[in-house]
């Protein structure tokens, strides 16, 4: 029982984790806290049922398709909506992201009706044992992309030049524009980046369940998985959002279903008046 | 201008304009539910898109909304502290309601005196994190004492009561019940008014002021010898209180409140309310919440003219109007943020500004 809670509680969470580094990318670069990755996730579920169930495409051109879209959608959020807002105070960040992802929403409920609609992928999704465990290939699969993801990005930022601008410019807006850097170009790439891993979350919760707008509230979990794990530290987004994953099939077994949320919410609380700069962030120092 | 005298004069007529502005208001206030009761104006029947289909009872919650909406303002926009967790407030209003009016059978007006005392309870306890973490940080903290208290609610409902709701009795003072939209309209308007009143003299005391200086520039207010720590309590407190009571009305407006009404949307649509209104100024909350209550029935009732309308036009306004409703409002907020963040007030502001230039260079 207890590794069977534990199976499914690290698959869901590492693809929380796969969301919340997307979160963390578009923070660390733009200082943007983004409610709307949430509804990126609906999105990318929504992108894949357009280019599987409804264009009929084959799964790998609907995977590039997936990717594209979400990217796009990414880019172009950024050049129309963040850009415009740079320099503001914060709430009116936060608001746009939450205004954001209220439009969204509706759109996705307009263009494809506000019931879930099945979402089937030609990913494995039998059920085989080990030892009394049933693991679900569908839960393995999302797990393996969504390390694979999380490896791919991290090399990426750690070895890859382009990585290493993205990483000076989240340092330093001045200093990387003062080296040449073009800043903004850089931006828009830590927001397709975001909004691609939220699209990958979005096509297996999508797969998992059904693919609606509700699961923009599965989505929004990598808030406090990235604030546990510390806004400022990638791993530290991956670690928080296996924990959330955990708790959450953990309290849900062993408390009550609907005891997640507070479970989650209150270690998010605690996390925040005990260490407010979360398990692997940086404290921040105020400066007079 | 020199002239003493004549200055006198103008003060004084300028005070009896105000005057006759306030009692124009107040006769048109009382009227409007009039209006909508009867639908027609001197005899004349009015058609339901004259009156932009528009019933009492959107009044009444527009009302109610204008507190929650005032009471969040007061915290974000004067005292700078941001709060995604308002309705958190709401709901521990509506929960004390629901303790001490259906389960012990309190009178009306010791109910609303106990929602406030909890709501204010409730502040104390969520503002305590203001202590220690600042920014981004203290917002996430009332998101997550959103949820906490919210599953509260949920579990309490389900011990007490059942899974429709908790029923509330009929308002009542005494033996004056409020069972009709037109009483509680009375009822209503001048409690708001009240509150506004309240807050906006509140602002101009001497702690008002030091409060705003605190949004302004925190450090500097702690250099004057302020302790900005209790003051963001107090600030809390009483914002929590007003959005208790408004908790309590709320629920008792509705007679019947399920506890997943007070969701995370719930608590958004009182931000959008103060950024379309305009942060820090307490007329534009009335206006962000007349403008968040009162759109949704306008837009369906246009919507509804289009029935005969095909293809998309028809999924769009017809099949999916709430759908449509969000969209516009979401769009609103966003065009809002982008080209007027000022929000109403600011391009009042700006309006009066530009007026009083043209009014000079001529």
């Amino acid at each position: 029982m207890l590794a069977q809670v534990l199976f499914s509680g690290l698959a869901l969470g590492s693809i929380y984790g796969l969301v919340a580094l997307g979160f963390a990318v578009v923070f660390k670069a733009t200082d943007v806290f983004n409610f709307a990755q949430g509804m990126f996730v609906v999105c990318g579920a929504f992108f894949a049922v357009t280019a599987i169930n409804l264009l009929d495409l084959p799964f790998p051109i609907a995977i590039l398709f997936i990717i594209l879209a979400a990217a796009t959608l990414g880019v172009v959020i950024h050049i129309l909506l963040i850009q415009p807002l740079a320099g503001r105070p914060m709430l009116s960040v936060i608001m746009l992201t939450i205004a954001l992802s209220i439009a969204l929403r509706a759109i996705v409920e307009i263009l494809f009706g506000s019931q879930g609609r099945n979402l089937t992928t030609p990913l494995p999704t039998g059920i085989f044992l080990v030892g009394d465990v049933r693991i679900s290939q569908l839960h393995l699969t999302a797990a393996l992309v969504s390390w694979a993801c999380m490896a791919a990005f991290g090399a990426f930022f750690r070895y890859t030049s382009i990585g290493l601008l993205m990483r000076a410019t989240a340092d330093g807006h001045e200093a990387a524009v003062v080296s040449g850097v073009n800043v903004n170009v850089m931006n828009r790439l830590a927001w397709a980046i975001g909004s691609t891993l939220a699209a990958v979350g979005g096509v297996f919760l999508g797969q998992l369940q059904l693919a609606s707008t509700d699961i923009e509230s599965i989505g929004l979990l990598a808030l406090p998985a990235v604030v546990i794990g510390g806004m400022q530290s990638i791993p530290g987004a991956i670690i928080g959002g296996l924990l959330v994953g955990l708790i959450e099939q953990l309290s849900a077994t062993y408390i009550s279903p609907k005891s997640s949320d507070i479970m989650i919410y209150g270690l998010l609380l605690v996390i925040l008046m005990v260490r407010p700069w979360g398990l692997f962030g940086q404290r921040e120092l105020g400066r007079v | 201008m020199t002239d003493p005298s004549h200055t006198a004069t103008t003060y004084r007529a300028a005070r009896a304009l105000r005057w006759i502005w306030v009692i124009v208001a107040v006769a048109l206030l009382c009227y409007l539910p009039v209006l909508l009761t009867e639908r027609s104006i001197l005899g004349v029947r009015l058609s339901n898109m004259q009156l932009l289909n528009l019933g009492l009872s959107q009044i009444n919650l527009m009302l109610i909304a204008m507190l929650g909406a005032l009471s969040l303002n007061y915290l974000t926009g004067c005292a700078g502290l941001i709060s995604i967790g308002h309705a958190g407030f709401y709901a521990v209003g509506a929960m004390t309601a629901a303790m001490t009016g259906s389960q012990l059978g309190w009178p009306f007006p010791l109910v609303l005196v106990s929602a406030g005392a909890a709501g204010a309870i409730a502040g104390l306890l969520a503002g305590l994190p203001s202590l220690r973490v600042r920014g981004l940080y203290f917002v996430l903290s009332t998101f997550a004492m959103h949820y906490i208290v919210a599953f509260a609610f949920l579990e309490y409902q389900f011990k007490a009561f059942d899974v429709v709701g908790v029923p509330y009795k009929t308002a009542a003072f005494g033996t004056l019940e409020l069972n009709s939209p037109m009483r509680w309209y009375f009822f209503l308007l001048p409690v708001v008014a009240l509150v506004y009143w309240g807050l906006r003299n509140s602002l101009r005391t001497r702690e008002g002021r030091v409060m705003m200086a605190m949004r302004d520039h925190e450090l500097a207010t702690t250099s004057v010898g302020v302790d900005v720590r209790i003051l963001r309590l107090k600030a809390f407190v009483l914002s929590s209180a007003i959005a208790g009571v408004a908790g309590a009305l709320y629920a008792y407006y509705l007679t019947n409140l399920n506890s997943e009404a007070f969701n995370i949307n719930f608590a958004i649509q009182f931000i959008a309310m103060i950024i379309i209104g305009g942060m820090g100024s307490l007329p534009g909350s009335l206006v962000g919440a007349a403008v968040w209550l009162l759109l949704p029935s306008i837009i369906t009732g246009f919507a509804s003219q289009a029935s005969d309308s095909t293809g998309f036009v028809r999924l769009v306004l017809v099949e999916h109007k709430a759908q449509l409703v969000q969209l516009i409002f979401g769009a609103l907020v966003i065009l809002l943020l982008i080209f007027a963040p000022g929000g109403v007030a600011g391009m009042g502001r700006q309006l009066r500004n530009r007026l009083a230039t043209w009014r000079g260079r001529r």
